[in-house]
């Protein structure tokens, strides 16, 4: 018979039972929850393991750290050649040879206030450096170093390259913009008129490279040159991608969109520390692209001296090319923005037109002639 | 619905805080990119340079002078020396007067080369700012050896100066002098035959002699329109030795543009300025004659001067100097002292001459006037 006491002590046998549900609950769910976070690592860890080859060159070489530590370099070696240019010796206190400079002075910048003026938009204003910055790093996914020293190969990777250079003076002008200053506004409206002038003749030049290579991809175009550099066979066009790769830079002598005797510092004025550090890197990031296209185009990529490494290769052309940008930024005076336009216009554009026409005249007549030159 | 271009109109200040205007403020009215008015600002730099004289005695003046600008050191305290020296009737020895026609021709030089490399700095070229820079320090060198001070060298005196030539002088100025020569035919090839150069300076702030004399431009800028005006030979300063040596005033003669001058004319009289003051400096430092560098009663006629007033200036670099002195019956202090910089009209003229140009060639004709604010500020 049952009484009330009984049920009293089922009601106490009970509790370890819920208990014991309860825990084996928690149990179960946090094995699950282990589990899963375990699957989850596994196939993170499957994936970098069966990709360990593209996340190597993504993140080390030739991917961000090598780019990154590339700009610093590249930096470094600017302020040097000027210094030397211009009967100074340069940064010399930090490091051999003033090589840790750079590292100091990204500190410094990092480090100091930001100041974001007033009458900014201050989402934006945030916002714009690093997009440029990313938007300038991403085409080097498809500069080949070497034949199997790249990030990525598309068959149309040289008008990708072009698509995203093309966004470059618009983040200027928009930073322009958006800064709340007069100064910035017209250094931002310069910005948009040096892409104005210099990117159609840049983009026909690239033309001739593309006919007689017979592709779009960078990497095609530097593989086609494996017999004869382009160089050879399209010098104007050589030169006249050069003149539109520094004025679409903007450095001197095309460096009105931010003339610091005229208007301060164009459309970078009002950005300060860690985001003015963002928009200069990205300036010699673009010079970088720049020289690195201009040996991927004319300068054979890869191909050289057979008994180095090709990586090699390029880089000593690479810094060559680099060279001359900073022998050109520090001997000219600045030109006025409509000079600029005519000249782009006048002389560049139809010289590398003409280039062009005479490439295309002698692949229809010269059929063997441009084999030969394609390499079979 | 607007009517009016000037709706569209922006007021920008280039200045004081713009990287280029150091110590000026101009308030520019832009309409696209084309300055549709210009409006001078001065007194940024002022420190009442006028009124400090009134509480200094007669030696200290010429300090305050020079302060105005540290550049021309040697001319700029020259107009206060000379007003002095007229009131107390001090005579200057000779050799005074050759070391004073000497030294005041190297601040000169030293003065050009500094305006050359500034005026490539706001052109965009800062390799050209550093080379002539580098030059200058030769000079540099040679006012310590004399003076003990780089910049604030102090030299002239009422009745004469206040250090001699040594040896260590003559050969620092001599060594200084064969580097510009030198160098000259570089700078040359750099500034006026440099392509971007030219299309950047040709045909860029041009005026008439007339246009430049109505606004009372003076020295480099009006000669540069083809007036030989030149206070040296106009009118031979007695206390100084411009007629010991023979020289011409420089002029610029432009085939294109005759009587008009345009920036880049402007800087080729600079460069015929300091060849000028070569050839001075070149003709007068072997006749340098023995004797006394200051009137041995300069002590007892420059503390206390009569009741009287006069008129000292000089053709400084940028152009002529003035100042007028008005000294009370046994003061030690001036009365009044009135500066006349040359660049207040030079600044003021910028109002006729930047209005319809472009807003990127405001820095050149303000850069080809040379000048310096100092001297309308005082």
């Amino acid at each position: 018979m049952q009484t009330w006491i009984d049920g009293i002590v089922d009601w106490l046998f009970g509790i370890p039972t819920w208990l014991h549900d309860v825990i084996s609950w928690w149990v179960r769910a946090i094995f699950w929850w282990l589990s899963s976070i375990w699957a989850i690592f596994v196939y993170v860890w499957s994936v970098v393991v069966y990709n360990i080859g593209f996340l190597f060159k993504a993140v080390i070489f030739p991917g961000l750290i090598f780019i990154v530590m590339g700009i610093i370099f590249a930096v470094w070696s600017t302020r040097k050649l000027w210094g030397r240019i211009q009967a100074r010796r340069g940064p010399f206190h930090i490091g051999k040879y003033g090589g840790l400079q750079l590292f100091a002075d990204a500190i410094k910048l990092i480090s100091k206030e930001t100041i974001i003026p007033e009458k900014a938009r201050r989402w934006m204003y945030r916002f714009l450096p690093s997009f440029l910055l990313i938007i300038v790093l991403l085409p080097f996914a498809f500069i080949p170093w070497d034949s199997s020293w790249f990030i990525a190969d598309l068959s149309v990777s040289l008008v990708l390259v072009f698509a995203f250079l093309t966004a470059v003076p618009v983040i200027a002008l928009l930073s322009g913009w958006i800064s709340g200053s007069k100064y910035s506004l017209i250094g931002g409206f310069r910005a948009a008129n040096n892409q104005f002038a210099c990117e159609i003749p840049m983009i026909i030049s690239s033309v001739g490279p593309a006919l007689l290579a017979g592709s779009l991809s960078v990497m095609g175009i530097a593989q086609a040159q494996a017999g004869i550099w382009y160089v050879v066979l399209l010098p104007v066009n050589m030169v006249t991608f050069l003149v539109a790769a520094i004025a679409s830079v903007g450095t001197f002598p095309f460096d009105a969109p931010v003339a610091d005797s005229e208007i301060i510092f164009g459309w970078r004025t009002e950005f300060s520390g860690i985001y003015f550090t963002m928009t200069y890197f990205a300036e010699f990031a673009e010079q970088l692209l720049y020289s690195a296209l201009l040996v991927t185009l004319f300068f054979g990529g890869f191909w050289g001296l057979p008994f180095i490494p090709a990586v090699v290769n390029f880089i000593i052309k690479f810094l060559v090319v680099f060279f001359f940008f900073v022998i050109v930024t520090s001997s000219f005076y600045r030109l006025r923005q409509d000079q600029i336009v005519r000249y782009c216009w006048k002389y560049l554009l139809p010289l590398s037109v003409l280039n062009v026409v005479v490439a295309l005249l002698a692949i229809a007549y010269f059929p063997g002639l441009a084999l030969l030159v394609i390499g079979g | 619905m607007k009517t009016d271009i000037v709706d569209d109109a922006i007021e920008i200040w280039f200045g004081p805080q713009h990287v280029s205007a150091h110590g000026w403020a101009t308030k520019l009215t832009l309409v696209g990119d084309y300055i549709v008015e210009c409006d001078p600002n001065a007194g940024y730099f002022h420190r009442s340079a006028e009124k400090v004289m009134e509480f200094r005695n007669f030696r200290q003046g010429a300090l305050i002078m020079e302060r105005l600008c540290m550049l021309e050191a040697f001319l700029a305290e020259y107009p206060y020396v000379t007003a002095v020296e007229k009131i107390a009737g001090l005579e200057v020895p000779e050799r005074a007067k050759v070391m004073r026609t000497i030294m005041m021709e190297a601040s000169r030089i030293h003065s050009l080369q500094f305006w050359w490399g500034q005026f490539a700095a706001e052109l965009g070229l800062f390799t050209m700012l550093l080379w002539p820079w580098v030059d200058r320090e030769f000079f540099l060198d040679a006012f310590e050896e004399l003076s003990g001070s780089r910049h604030a060298v102090s030299y002239n005196t009422p009745g004469g100066v206040k250090y001699d030539f040594n040896e260590g002088v003559i050969a620092k100025l001599e060594r200084a002098m064969d580097r510009i020569e030198d160098r000259l035919p570089k700078f040359k090839d750099m500034l006026l035959r440099g392509p971007t150069f030219r299309v950047r300076t040709q045909g860029i702030g041009q005026f008439t002699a007339e246009q430049g004399l109505k606004w009372g431009l003076s020295g480099p800028n009006i000669k540069a329109c083809g007036v030989p005006m030149d206070l040296r030979k106009d009118d031979p300063d007695p206390s100084l030795a411009y007629d010991m040596c023979d020289w011409e005033v420089p002029t610029v003669h432009n085939e294109d543009h005759p009587g008009e001058s345009d920036a880049y004319d402007r800087m080729v009289q600079r460069f015929l300025e300091v060849e000028t003051s070569l050839g001075i400096i070149k003709q007068l430092l072997p006749q340098v004659p023995d004797g006394p560098i200051i009137d041995p009663k300069h002590r007892a006629k420059a503390n206390r001067l009569p009741e009287g007033e006069a008129y000292g200036r000089v053709e400084g670099t940028r152009g002529v100097t003035t100042l007028w002195l008005k000294t009370q019956d046994k003061a030690q202090t001036p009365w009044r002292a009135k500066i006349r910089g040359p660049c207040f009209s030079s600044y003021y003229s910028l109002k006729h001459l930047v209005p319809s140009s472009k807003f990127a060639d405001f820095i050149v004709i303000f850069g080809s006037l040379d000048p310096y604010p100092g001297w309308w500020d005082r």
